[in-house]
């Protein structure tokens, strides 16, 4: 038994009260760390691809302090609240987007050593805390009392009733070879080779309707700005305004965990039979397994136009979702004949 | 007072508070939000009851995807409608009787009920045994619900065929 779950299990008090609290903190530093330097460099690469030099100003050459710059510019300003906006759910409408991205965290093992809770449906409760976020998106939208806003919250929770089907359905595949939903289990079976050899097409499909989990772009359509403005957060300033795109890169950070996890054999040496499973060794195998991840969902986001609604959806539907079930049937099929 | 008794405390007034929220409040996407806060709750109530599987799917189809439905209901009808109360004395005093008649009936059956033994076996691996119960021991009753919601779901494929056939004969 680890001794987080020795923690897990002991019984509540002040003590134990302030060690979650500090493992929490730490947890929610790392993913401030990663938010920081994730913005800057999707700016430097779409700079890069782009042609152009990105953000070169603040903290050296590389721009390393434009990020900070820009969230400390975001927490000084004033903070506007539309007269006409519905007061209560007009503050809740962030937390209730954040708190989601934040809680998905806990479930995803980093390294063998590094991981908080290991519980048996881990892949499941990824999948339905993550969906919550989509009440918040809609909520502030609704609360702003403004056209714009509440299109762009509509389409997000279109959007998401579209692509969390086929999302859910291209991991059963997995789920399949596994015999299991607790993401450490899975990790486990991919010693000798990574699911995405075994489930190239899962992988596709995971990663587009992953790309339109995240709203980004091809699949922006809740705050494509040349249409709606800002979509969802148009009348949100400051520090709330942060909150939702605070929310939108702690969640890059998790489905790109979660795509280490499930497809690229987690904290498991890329080569296989090569031996290089020592200790320390596992998180340098996840961070670059990660940052590549990352890497391509940023290069992504610069390669592709954005898609039309009407064949945002046809897509999701008449594409994605028979192409998902076809491979649960070709999985399930593999698995009974060959494993 | 141990940690269980105090998370079941305020997880229980949770629930309560979201549906007495529900029911009071006036605009109607305030309603809905009350009503995801009673079904996390719930949701809650189930991992304290060691069953992770029925809670995270709690909080997938309800919280989720019945919520979701719920919101676009709202919004393609008149999203800013405000519900006007209507005061009615004999059906207020009919509605506290049968509250009173169903607190007691309950409080009854609970004090009255003996559990035989204790399952203490439930919480080990309870996907897997869920999965063991529903495709080796109720397979019948499974296969009979798949059927069920597959004949509501042609159901309404072919409703709104029929819909759109009549819209293009008027045109």
């Amino acid at each position: 038994m680890s001794w987080i779950d020795q923690l897990l299990q002991s019984p509540p008090g002040w003590s134990n009260f302030l060690t979650f609290m500090a493992l929490g903190s730490m947890m929610l530093t790392i993913t401030l760390g990663f938010v920081t330097y994730a913005i800057l460099a999707e700016r430097k690469i779409m700079g890069a691809m782009q042609l152009r030099h990105g953000p070169n100003q603040v903290g050296g050459r590389f721009g390393l302090l434009q990020t900070v710059a820009d969230i400390l510019k975001l927490l000084l300003k004033e903070d506007i609240r539309p007269a006409h906006a519905d007061r209560a759910l007009f503050i809740i409408a962030p937390i209730l987007t954040y708190v989601p991205a934040f809680l998905v965290i806990a479930v995803l093992p980093f390294t063998e050593a590094f991981h908080f809770a290991d519980i048996g449906i881990g892949l499941l409760y990824y999948i339905a805390i993550s969906g919550l976020s989509t009440i918040g998106i809609v909520t502030a939208g609704w609360a702003s009392n403004n056209k714009y806003a509440l299109m762009g919250g509509m389409r997000a929770a279109a959007q998401m009733i579209s692509y969390e089907i086929p999302l859910v359905m291209s991991v059963v595949g997995i789920i399949l070879f596994t015999g299991s939903l607790n993401l450490i289990d899975i990790v486990n079976a991919q010693e000798s080779l990574a699911f995405i050899f075994l489930q190239p097409i899962a992988f596709l499909i995971f990663f587009i309707a992953g790309t339109a989990e995240l709203n980004r772009t091809p699949f922006d359509l809740p705050e494509a700005e040349s249409e709606l403005v800002a979509g969802y957060h148009v009348e949100y300033s400051g520090f709330r305004f942060a909150f939702f795109m605070l929310s939108e890169y702690v969640y890059l950070f998790a489905i790109s965990a979660l795509i280490t996890i499930l497809f690229l054999g987690g904290w498991h040496d890329p080569i296989p039979y090569l031996e290089l499973d020592g200790p320390g060794l596992g998180a340098i195998w996840f961070s670059l397994k990660f940052i590549g991840v990352v890497f391509l969902f940023i290069w992504v986001r610069v390669s592709f136009p954005r898609l039309r609604a009407d064949q945002l959806m046809e897509f999701g539907w008449k594409v994605l979702l028979p192409v998902a079930l076809a491979n649960i049937f070709v999985s399930a099929v593999i698995k009974e004949f060959f494993f | 007072m141990n940690g269980e008794v105090l998370v079941f405390l305020i997880l229980a007034s949770l629930a309560v508070i979201g549906g007495l929220l529900m029911l009071n409040l006036k605009k109607v996407v305030h309603m809905l939000l009350s009503l995801v806060l009673t079904f996390l709750s719930i949701a809650g109530l189930f991992i304290m009851l060691s069953a992770e599987f029925v809670a995270v799917v709690q909080v997938l189809i309800y919280s989720g995807a019945v919520t979701i439905m719920m919101i676009f209901g709202i919004m393609l009808t008149r999203h800013q409608d405000e519900q006007r109360v209507q005061k009615n004395r004999v059906r207020t005093w009919v509605v506290l009787i049968g509250i009173l008649v169903f607190f007691y009936t309950m409080y009854e059956a609970i004090t009255r009920f003996v559990s035989v033994e204790q399952a203490s076996e439930l919480h080990i691996e309870n996907t897997k045994q869920i999965g063991m119960a529903l495709y080796a021991k109720y397979v019948i009753p499974f296969e009979l619900t798949s059927v069920l919601l597959l004949v509501a779901l042609i159901g309404a494929i072919v409703l709104a065929k029929r819909e759109e056939e009549e819209e293009v004969k008027q045109e």
